[in-house]
């Protein structure tokens, strides 16, 4: 059985409206508008033990939504959870023991005391048995390279420093279930890497089942095999990254290099010109009728050199938000 | 239990990161006290007696005031609550195997032991530098009494300061002067500024049928002496049927909140 169940599952938020400036405030504090916004608007879908799916999307898609109602932060408007059998929003202690949750944006670390203690307080919590407790937060903080920060005060900490404290917080009861919140936000890229290494490790020794929201395509191409895109609360995708080319890209492209100068006309007979800059020339083609283009190329122009290619995911997703946004 | 024994530890470390705030903070009650302590002297140069308190009596009442807030009013819960509902930081406990109700009382039961302390150390301080005449009719039944009511009156405070500070869920942009005003409102009639006995006859019916003066008021004048007996096992009585109260409305609101609860700021 999987893990995590998640059916036809609905968010609906009463967003209050304002009119601009103070005249709107005062016609607010009488008379308050209110509109539903659909955030999660019927999403379904499965994850199973150790899986490490990404959850992407433009702001303000449902993909925080979605990650707070499997949170038990919130109620849904209607639809089933199962997340390890348990409905997420009873707030079972049996269940919050095996589950965290990382925003990036948000701190659960004692900002005035060293990390330490608030791993300490952690352990308290959660009930970690000492030995465990111990052995745990040698590997992780050997694994993160923090051990000489462990006295110092969380406010003295650099963000990426922190932002490493906070998943030890979130890790020491070893989740079986992690949900990652823009992990990475605002962490350079060096830090950036880190952190996708440490991920991507501590899902293979623990065999932990993460779902991960992220800006940064980067993340989701390193660490998730699965992917599920959410825009208007709704899912366009949930499969194998790889496939997401082939389902949404039409075309791919061609880069062609010549020996001799060649007439823009001729070429633009055989398919639509990106840039032409002799000699080189990127023409986007039909994904179907590449190999007939390549070949009438090679044999009716003076090629030198000629490279089929898959257009990069960033744009394909960018295609993809672009086409499905009703504006 | 121990996970709350360690909410109370790191709790205690934490206060002392702020030595200048609570210093501050100190300095106020130290402040307010001596205008007040002033304020009656004043007013007994015109007699001997106001409003059935003599001057002893009065003196004793405002230093024992000092002490009784610092049981039941000093409750940094009240300062944080609010906001952690509006800021969305409420999520961080949410997800946690502990009650953030509980947390945020066995916070303040930290709060209180320091500022037990500290008031029993100024209530020394002031009475060595101004020699009051005072009037402790001590026995162990207003002392017994004292107890009982604080450990009821603790938790009141509690529930009703939650109350104040739950408009949040409702309304997350400003609360904090709408609870300003109210804590105001509740401090001047639990007794905290005057002793409720110089109140018109109506006053004093109307203030009798709110939590209020079993705040302060109730739990000075018991260990004052000046409630004892049947009259005593009453007010104790009252007081608990009020902490119930307050108890269920403040479950009743906080499961009401969670539902609207929108757990926002990311």
């Amino acid at each position: 059985m999987a893990e995590i169940q998640v059916k036809d599952l609905k968010k609906t938020f009463r967003v209050q409206q304002k009119d601009p400036g103070f005249i709107g405030s005062v016609k607010s504090l009488f008379n308050r508008q209110y509109q539903d916004i659909n955030a999660v608007a019927g999403v379904s879908f499965e994850i199973n033990q150790s899986e490490l799916v990404g959850f992407i999307g433009p702001n303000g898609a449902g993909k925080t939504t979605t990650l707070k109602m499997l949170a038990g932060l919130l109620y849904p408007t209607s639809g089933e959870v199962s997340v390890l059998g348990f409905t997420p929003w009873d707030r079972k202690p049996e269940f919050q023991k095996q589950f965290s949750l990382v925003m990036g944006q948000k701190n659960q670390l004692w900002w005035d005391l060293p990390a330490m203690e608030s791993f300490i307080l952690n352990k308290e919590i959660y009930e970690i048995p000492d030995a465990k407790f111990k052995s745990n937060l040698d590997q992780l903080v050997d694994l993160l390279d923090v051990r000489p920060l462990l006295k110092t005060q969380v406010r003295k900490l650099s963000l990426g420093q922190r932002m490493k404290m906070e998943l030890i917080a979130a890790l020491l009861h070893t989740p079986r279930i992690l949900f990652l919140d823009e992990p990475t936000i605002g962490l350079d890229v060096v830090m950036q890497k880190k952190m996708r290494d440490f991920i991507k490790e501590y899902n293979r020794s623990f065999h932990s089942t993460i779902i991960l929201t992220s800006h940064y395509m980067e993340d989701v191409k390193d660490l998730c095999r699965r992917v599920i895109i959410i825009d208007n609360g709704k899912i366009l995708f949930d499969g194998l990254l790889s496939d997401i080319v082939n389902k949404f890209s039409k075309h791919k492209t061609i880069t062609v290099v010549f020996d001799r100068p060649v007439e823009k006309r001729e070429l633009l007979k055989l398919a639509e010109i990106r840039e032409f800059n002799f000699p080189r020339a990127v023409l986007t083609v039909d994904r179907v009728s590449v190999s007939a283009v390549a070949g009438k190329l090679l044999q009716d122009f003076p090629v030198a050199d000629l490279n089929i290619e898959e257009p990069v995911i960033e744009d394909i997703i960018r295609e993809v938000f672009t086409n499905h946004r009703p504006s | 239990m121990r996970r709350y024994l360690a909410v109370f530890l790191i709790d205690w470390q934490n206060q002392f990161v702020y030595r200048l705030n609570f210093l501050l903070w100190r300095l106020r009650n130290i402040l307010r006290l001596l205008m007040t302590f002033f304020l009656w002297k004043g007013i007994y140069q015109t007699g001997s007696a106001v409003f059935g308190f003599s001057q002893p009596q009065m003196f004793s009442y405002i230093l024992l005031v000092l002490l009784v807030q610092s049981i039941i009013l000093s409750a940094p819960s009240a300062d944080n609550i609010g906001g952690e509902i509006g800021s969305g930081d409420l999520s961080n406990y949410l997800v946690k195997p502990i009650s953030y109700l509980k947390y945020w009382f066995v916070r303040d039961l930290s709060s209180k032991l320091l500022n037990v302390i500290c008031a029993l150390i100024e209530i020394f301080l002031l009475w060595l530098i101004f020699r009051p005449e005072l009037v402790l009719n001590f026995s162990v039944s207003s002392l017994i009494g004292f107890l009982l009511i604080c450990l009821v009156s603790v938790p009141a405070y509690y529930f009703l300061s939650l109350l104040t500070r739950f408009v949040s869920f409702w309304n997350p942009e400003n609360t904090w002067g709408l609870s300003f005003l109210i804590i105001i409102f509740i401090e001047t009639l639990a007794g905290s500024i005057f002793p409720l006995d110089i109140l018109p006859a109506w006053g004093k019916l109307a203030v009798q049928f709110t939590p209020f003066p079993y705040l302060i008021y109730y739990p000075a004048a018991i260990f004052l002496g000046k409630i004892t007996g049947f009259y005593l096992l009453r007010i104790l009585l009252q007081a608990f049927i009020w902490m119930l109260i307050l108890f269920f409305f403040a479950r009743l609101v906080w499961i009401k909140g969670l539902r609207v609860y929108g757990a926002e700021g990311k």
